[in-house]
């Protein structure tokens, strides 16, 4: 460990110390992959989903990672905690996700460790936007696309849970409910939306045990015409990884308790 | 100047006269470990003296803020990049302060005709066990004192910053006769908070090289804590998240130092 005395008054953020270190992958300008758009299978993970719910945001991403027809994965982990209010749930390469997660949340402890205050919400929601921008070099040439989720809970003037999501490019779109990314999404969004506006009880009322089976029961239906959604794994019992954002911090729902709704009100 | 070996060491220690002078006012802190981590505590009124480094690393300092602030940012750059490249368990109290922030002090004090860095700096690292708690002060002159974690017989679970030497010395003698590695957090800021009050005491008394007597220090402490606030700030042994910083305001650690 060198000490770099080239001090920056702390007006740096996290991206910028490992750049000026050249830690921080940048595109380059021609590559071959481009042409052949990927078609040497990058590994890719699908289908996330996130809602607001009576107890915060929760949210879903079932386990399957993939290339091409290949399933290369049967354990991923695509909602991942930056910190203890915020979630990140990924659809597209791994490769790419991980490493912005990686980023995003050494960013946000970077930021308070230097500048002794959390970092806002919209400031958060705009660190991944900016790193999405900066992959997108990479997504134009045809690897390492990546479409996140972001939900956090706003704990300032007005506390509330707050659901966001991206394109590759780096938009933000708030999500007034919910929102899914991913192959699956289309089936996921489907069964959403009638939860949402037929059921009887639109999302924001649910309890979480509630919450928990319509989540189950979309990433289900996901599963049923998307190869590349893993769905529930009931022999294997490999369950979605399902996480809840509310004012007290994050809660993994433990495999169990997903296992009892899942036998209750999907299988 | 320096063309001379004995004007370089006169140089020198002129330089240091100096730095002595300049961090004579400094208020004290202490460093204390008990039973489920470590505690920073110091008195003041005006600024932030124990920052957050990385998950498990803690800092005090007393000097010029405009040193102590680049001091801080240096350290929290390099923990944070090698957390991020490696793991968070590769960031290393001890690699931080022996082979980066040591050398550059050292070399910003021995080139006379740059600036040195008018700062002490006092680092905690807390381990999975009070033996294996790490302190450290690291002095404006990249000098380094440790509670000796390698040699279980000396092992001191805690440690003290003081503006001079010999009020940091009496600040550990004082702890070294009352601290108990397994006690309470309510028993660490009291030792703590009776520390910061010997450290205080002895700063301006010409004459102190002797601990002061106990009502002396309560009456002291009862004095100091009617008009400035505490800062206290703990590193927890076991939690959920891997961030173990976690500042105390003085409306939560008032009460227990309050009798």
């Amino acid at each position: 460990m060198a000490l770099d005395q080239s001090f920056t008054g702390g007006s740096e953020d996290f991206p910028g110390l490992l750049r000026r270190q050249g830690l921080l992958a940048t595109a380059p300008t021609v590559m071959d992959a481009a042409r052949s758009g990927g078609s040497w299978g990058q590994t890719e993970a699908t289908t996330i989903l996130a809602f607001k719910f009576a107890g915060g945001v929760l949210v879903a991403g079932d386990r399957r990672a993939t290339a091409g027809n290949t399933v290369v994965y049967d354990r991923a982990d695509k909602v991942l905690e930056i910190d203890r209010h915020s979630i990140m749930a990924i659809a597209g390469v791994p490769a790419t996700a991980w490493e912005m997660a990686r980023v995003l949340e050494h960013s946000f402890q970077y930021f308070r460790r230097t500048q002794l205050q959390e970092m806002s919400v919209d400031g958060k929601v705009r660190a991944l936007s900016k790193l999405l921008r900066d992959n997108f070099g990479f997504v134009m040439q045809g690897v390492g696309m990546v479409v996140p989720i972001f939900a956090t809970y706003d704990q300032g003037v007005k506390p509330s849970a707050r659901l966001y999501f991206y394109d590759a490019m780096g938009a933000q779109f708030e999500a007034a409910d919910y929102c899914a990314t991913g192959s699956g999404s289309p089936a996921v969004r489907g069964i959403l939306y009638y939860a949402n506006k037929w059921s009887g009880t639109p999302l924001h009322k649910l309890n979480e045990n509630e919450a928990v089976a319509i989540a189950l029961r979309a990433l289900d239906t996901a599963a049923e015409s998307d190869t590349a959604t893993g769905g529930v794994d009931r022999n294997g019992r490999i369950f979605p990884i399902i996480k809840i954002v509310s004012k007290d911090g994050i809660s993994t729902m433990p495999d169990d308790k997903i296992s009892g709704i899942f036998q209750s009100s999907v299988a | 100047m320096i063309e001379e070996p004995y004007r370089w060491v006169e140089a020198i220690a002129n330089r240091r006269e100096y730095i002595e002078t300049q961090l004579a006012s400094g208020s004290p802190i202490a460093a204390v470990g008990y039973a489920d981590g470590i505690l920073f505590v110091t008195l003041g009124r005006a600024r932030q003296k124990v920052f957050e480094i990385y998950d498990r690393i803690a800092m005090g300092a007393i000097g010029h803020p405009g040193d102590i602030e680049r001091l801080r940012m240096a350290a929290i750059e390099l923990a944070s990049t090698e957390g991020f490249t490696r793991s968070a368990a590769d960031v290393s109290l001890r690699r931080l302060a022996h082979y980066s922030l040591s050398p550059v002090l050292k070399a910003a004090f021995e080139q006379v005709y740059g600036a040195p860095y008018l700062a002490r700096l006092l680092f905690a690292e807390v381990g999975p066990r009070p033996e294996e708690d790490l302190f450290l002060r690291v002095e404006y002159d990249g000098a380094i004192a440790t509670n000796g974690s390698s040699v279980p017989e000396i092992h001191q679970n805690f440690a003290a910053l003081s503006a001079t030497r010999e009020s940091t010395e009496l600040m550990e003698s004082f702890l070294k006769g009352v601290h108990q590695s397994n006690g309470s957090l309510e028993e660490a800021l009291n030792n703590g908070v009776d520390a910061w009050s010997v450290g205080h005491m002895t700063l301006h008394e010409e004459s102190s090289r002797q601990l002061p007597e106990a009502a002396a220090i309560a009456r002291h402490r009862q004095e100091q804590l009617a008009t400035a606030g505490i800062e206290a700030a703990i590193l927890e042994r076991t939690a959920k998240t891997p961030i173990r910083y976690r500042s105390l305001s003085d409306d939560q650690v008032r009460s227990a130092v309050q009798r």
